[in-house]
């Protein structure tokens, strides 16, 4: 109980550091720094598909609300990520991780599968989110570009976030 | 193997997604005019793909008809040709048919969507800017004029049907009788009101009725149809129920007419 309170508490600060970076960290038109993508997987197993979306939804929207964004560009991004939430897990962590409904853990499941987990949850949320951000009006180079900035900056931050949201590598 | 708990469960969270991610859209949609740009195209593009789909399967089970009536008409048009080589001896070359004729150029198109079911209803047809079709062009078919082109698209062009409350066209009875404006009744798919026939003029009904060339959109003598009932309007001119001979929610092919003209009598009329 105690742990998944100290998850939502965790949660809530990691949404208000989001929108403090989406309002006072903005360095480039080439970055997008989020760290949404990996919020929702870290989100614990025991959450279905369907609340998984809904906070999802609730959170890009709190984000898109309180920044300067555009309302429902995270919304519309972060959703489908928690939608391939469970079959993207169970593509890198097996089957028995979500029949268990067992927590992630760098130490069980090791650092290069939650690694190319991140990767690919913020790759689904940035397609996405740039494509739309875009509206089909900029060139296919710098969308490439963005892509290609943002996918690695937001896996390191990505991964420092995991390390504190993942509740068995913090004992 | 699915089993049937797994594949409800898939159906509501699938039902839920497209909840969610419609709610994003239309958010999105209200916030960016750059998004409003980018999804408004996105959703036409999609909707013309399944007018496209729906309308080509609808013509696949009308084929025999089509046919029926492209036979039939092909008969008559070679009939025509046939006493027009009578009377005239010239030989009319097959290979030689040109596009424009007097001072209308004809541009065969099909209909690639109706909307019928209002007082503005619209024809999409599926020939624009690349095939040549231009702006105040008149859409017709043998039987009767079907409305005006309204925009044009690269490859489709947006249309106004006659079947528009505030649409008027010139139209005379018999090929050289009293000139109306005849327009849709606004109640019955092939129903029309011809107006402005002067109270002298003996009417009979059966007559037919025909564009009156009058107007710069629609070349004379197209048949449009039949007259019916009528009676005298505010002691002066007719009111007479046309009974249309086309049947609009069966067009299929249809033709666009644009005067080439129509410049040099658009200049003399603004001298």
């Amino acid at each position: 109980m105690k742990t998944a309170q100290n998850f939502g508490l965790m949660y809530m600060l990691l949404a208000i550091i989001q929108i403090l970076i989406c309002n006072y960290c903005q360095f480039s038109p080439l970055l997008v720094l989020s760290v949404l993508p990996v919020m929702i997987l870290c989100l614990p197993l025991s959450v279905g598909t369907i609340p998984a979306m809904l906070i999802a939804f609730a959170t890009g929207l709190a984000v898109d609300w309180l920044s300067e964004g555009l309302l429902g560009l995270n919304a519309l991004s972060l959703v489908p990520v928690a939608a391939v939430r469970k079959p993207i897990m169970q593509l890198f962590f097996g089957k028995d991780l979500i029949d268990r409904k067992d927590s992630l853990s760098f130490r069980k499941n090791g650092f290069g599968k939650i690694s190319a987990a991140i990767l690919t949850f913020h790759a689904i949320f940035l397609a996405i989110y740039i494509t739309a951000d875009g509206a089909g009006m900029r060139p296919f180079w710098f969308n490439l570009a963005r892509f290609g900035i943002s996918e690695a900056s937001g896996y390191l931050i990505s991964v420092i976030v995991a390390s504190s949201l993942i509740p068995d590598d913090k004992k | 193997m699915f089993r049937k708990g797994n594949i409800i469960i898939f159906i509501v969270n699938a039902a839920i997604f497209i909840l969610l991610e419609v709610a994003a859209f239309v958010m999105l949609r209200n916030n960016g005019q750059m998004q409003d740009i980018w999804i408004s195209r996105g959703v036409h593009s999609f909707m013309a793909n399944v007018w496209g789909c729906t309308e080509n399967i609808r013509h696949y089970f009308s084929l025999k008809k089509e046919n029926d009536a492209l036979a039939e008409r092909i008969y008559r048009q070679e009939q025509t040709i046939r006493k027009y080589r009578e009377i005239t001896g010239k030989d009319f070359a097959e290979d030689s048919i040109p596009e424009t004729v007097g001072n209308f150029r004809y541009i065969p198109a099909s209909v690639a969507k109706t909307g019928r079911n209002s007082q503005h209803n619209y024809l999409i047809i599926s020939k624009g800017s690349k095939d040549g079709i231009v702006k105040m062009s008149g859409i017709i078919t043998e039987k009767g004029v079907l409305g005006i082109i309204d925009a044009v698209g690269k490859n489709y062009s947006y249309g106004r049907s006659f079947r528009n409350s505030d649409m008027t066209i010139s139209a005379r009875i018999g090929h050289e009788g009293a000139v109306g404006a005849i327009s849709w009744d606004g109640l019955s798919s092939n129903g029309a009101i011809l107006r402005e026939v002067p109270q002298h003029i003996l009417l009979h009904a059966g007559d037919t009725v025909y564009t009156s060339g009058f107007s710069s959109i629609f070349p004379p003598d197209i048949p449009l149809g039949i007259i019916g009932e009528y009676k005298v309007e505010n002691g002066a001119t007719y009111e007479i129920k046309v009974e249309l001979f086309e049947d609009f929610s069966s067009i299929r092919y249809v033709t666009v007419v644009n005067n080439v003209s129509t410049e040099e009598i658009s200049e003399l009329e603004n001298r």
